[in-house]
């Protein structure tokens, strides 16, 4: 199906504000919601609070006023898009429930983006980042089941595996690993940048999520996985926002992020099962078309360029939530020992990584592996779902 | 503080896994039938009425006593306790494959979950700030004490739901529950 949102006519920007009644949308059900409706929720605000992000820091930089006030006009509204996302997740779940949400939501979009993407080296970027998140889901269904006393898959509900991926004790690297190169903006393959700044979108949320929610546990061992984790995260965010092209000018860049949305909203109204919520993504899929508009004309008013230049001619195809449990067991048995040394990928662990790894364990062992000893202590064995049979890895199959 | 390895002696700790049983216990209801189904469903019963009950005995006074506001702390928490109850005494005696019980229980799973979050957020958060380790490990005897009332897991053999009948009917439960934690407590606190 052909979908150019660049020859669709939205909702105009001054019939977009919504009022406290409209903003008062009913949560989905913890405990019988599609598990992926669920992801799509979280992925979505990742990706509004990025277009919020951006705006102000594009304003931030902006010397026009008329500029300033355009995009102040076009943020409120994002704003409200958020509100209206991020509220669909309900009060009732915990915020470790919705932590391995996120995980979930990093798994299996960052599974799909690595299958899909075209270009090798930023393909390898998101297979590498894919494995982390993997064990972090791991680690945070253990912690998940000792507080709560409620297994993982209840949440993830078999669509997603838990078991180890790469040890996170190992994703603690000399931050200088961990810039990649970026693409050639002028030669990349329209989808790849819309993959980078959907990744890059989805971990930056999933970093000021754990920076925020850490310090609210109070058992010792939450709050220091969640330091831990919350700095991989950094990790991830300066790993993934190092593939986009520096030279994009902010006009361009602003283009990128509305196109995107665009892109999101139709691929999640497209593969909503949910009426109510495929309805918030069919409404705000409107609203962007029209802050789409706006970006172009900017665009063409202020750098001279057409947008067609740097856009695809249709949208991609839909971007799916789906298990990808196949694909990440062939990961887990291929790349589980990789490790970064400047913009490439190295099997060893170099002295810089060596160095990295003493002075942040300080000799002791991390709380991702301190927070196994404790689950094995509480119930004589590790919390896993492995619902395609034993582990390909053999030095992570579970000993008992 | 103790980890949470060591937390069957913190009674907030304790409280809160009961709240993950509870829950674990109400997918089992949904997703079982007949006489699967039927012993699940007591089990659920005994187990939420035991539960309140300890927190009726133990927590609540706690709270009550030692917490800025507790007083109406506790007046929310016992009128979205008495919510559920309501909820709950229409469904005590229901059958459970009636094609209405379903939707009866999503009702009572929802007022239930609320309340438990409800206490973990604005009760317990209380008592871990206004309780010392000993504190939290005598409240947590009595609630371990009304715990060994109620089982989680169905008992074996094909009579299961008949025997868990015959335990009796929930008002003696909370009686006997009531007793031993006051037992308890007398010892211990």
């Amino acid at each position: 199906m052909t979908f150019n949102p660049l020859q669709q006519q939205g909702i105009p920007l001054d019939r977009q504000l919504r009022n406290w009644r409209e903003l008062d949308v009913e949560p989905i059900d913890p405990d019988h919601c599609d598990p992926y409706t669920r992801c799509r929720i979280i992925a979505m605000n990742g990706i509004e609070v990025e277009a919020i992000l951006f705006s102000h820091q594009f304003a931030r930089h902006c010397p026009d006023p008329e500029v300033k006030r355009q995009l102040a006009e076009v943020r409120y509204i994002e704003q409200q898009q958020q509100k209206v996302v991020n509220w669909l997740l309900p009060g009732l779940a915990s915020v470790l429930e919705t932590t391995i949400a996120y995980e979930q939501v990093a798994v299996d979009l960052t599974g799909w983006v690595a299958r899909a993407e075209p270009d090798p080296y930023l393909k390898q970027a998101y297979q590498f980042g894919v494995l982390e998140d993997f064990d972090h889901l791991y680690r945070y269904a253990n912690l998940y089941e000792m507080i709560e006393h409620r297994k993982a898959d209840a949440i993830v509900e078999g669509l997603t595996e838990v078991m180890p991926g790469r040890p996170t004790k190992l994703h603690h690297r000399h931050p200088v690993d961990n810039v990649r190169e970026p693409y050639d903006r002028a030669t990349v393959d329209p989808l790849s940048r819309l993959h980078a700044l959907t990744i890059m979108s989805a971990e930056q949320q999933t970093m000021n999520f754990y920076m925020n929610v850490g310090p609210q546990y109070m058992e010792p061992i939450a709050r220091q996985l969640y330091q831990e984790i919350g700095l991989i995260e950094e990790e991830h965010v300066t790993h993934y926002e190092s593939l986009v092209d520096p030279g994009e000018s902010w006009w361009e860049q602003l283009v990128h992020h509305e196109y995107n949305e665009c892109y999101l909203y139709h691929s999640f109204m497209e593969t909503e099962p949910d009426p109510k919520v495929k309805a918030i993504w069919e409404l705000h899929l409107n609203m962007e078309l029209e802050h789409l508009r706006i970006a172009c004309d900017l665009m063409r008013r202020h750098d001279g360029r057409e947008p067609q230049e740097v856009l695809a001619p249709e949208l991609p195809n839909v971007l799916t939530f789906e298990p990808n449990k196949a694909y990440l067991r062939e990961l887990l048995d291929t790349q589980m020992d990789l490790t970064t040394l400047g913009t490439g990928y190295v099997r060893e662990a170099h002295e810089r990584f060596q160095r990295m790894q003493e002075q942040i364990h300080g000799g002791e062992e991390p709380p991702s592996e301190r927070v196994m000893v404790q689950h094995r202590e509480m119930f004589g064995r590790e919390y896993r779902s492995q619902t395609e049979g034993e582990h390909p890895d053999a030095a992570s199959r579970e000993r008992s | 503080m103790a980890g949470i390895a060591a937390s069957d002696a913190d009674v907030v700790a304790l409280l809160m896994r009961q709240h993950g049983d509870i829950r674990n216990l109400f997918d089992e209801v949904e997703q079982s039938t007949g006489d699967e189904r039927r012993d699940a469903f007591r089990r659920l019963v005994r187990l939420l009425a035991v539960h309140e009950t300890a927190e009726e005995e133990v927590i609540h006074p706690f709270t009550r006593k030692s917490v800025a506001g507790g007083e109406d702390v506790v007046k929310d928490r016992l009128a979205e306790e008495k919510a559920a109850k309501e909820t709950l005494a229409r469904l005590d005696d229901a059958d459970t494959d009636d094609p209405k019980f379903l939707s009866e229980l999503a009702a009572l799973r929802a007022e239930v979950m609320a309340h438990a979050r409800a206490e973990e957020r604005y009760e317990f958060i209380h008592i871990r700030r206004s309780a010392d380790p000993a504190r939290l490990a005598s409240l947590a005897s009595g609630i371990k004490a009304a715990e060994a009332m109620a089982p989680t897991r169905p008992h074996p053999g094909t009579e299961s739901a008949k025997k868990n009948l015959a335990l009796g009917p929930v008002a003696a439960l909370v009686d006997r529950t009531r007793d031993a934690v006051r037992k308890t407590m007398g010892k211990d606190g």
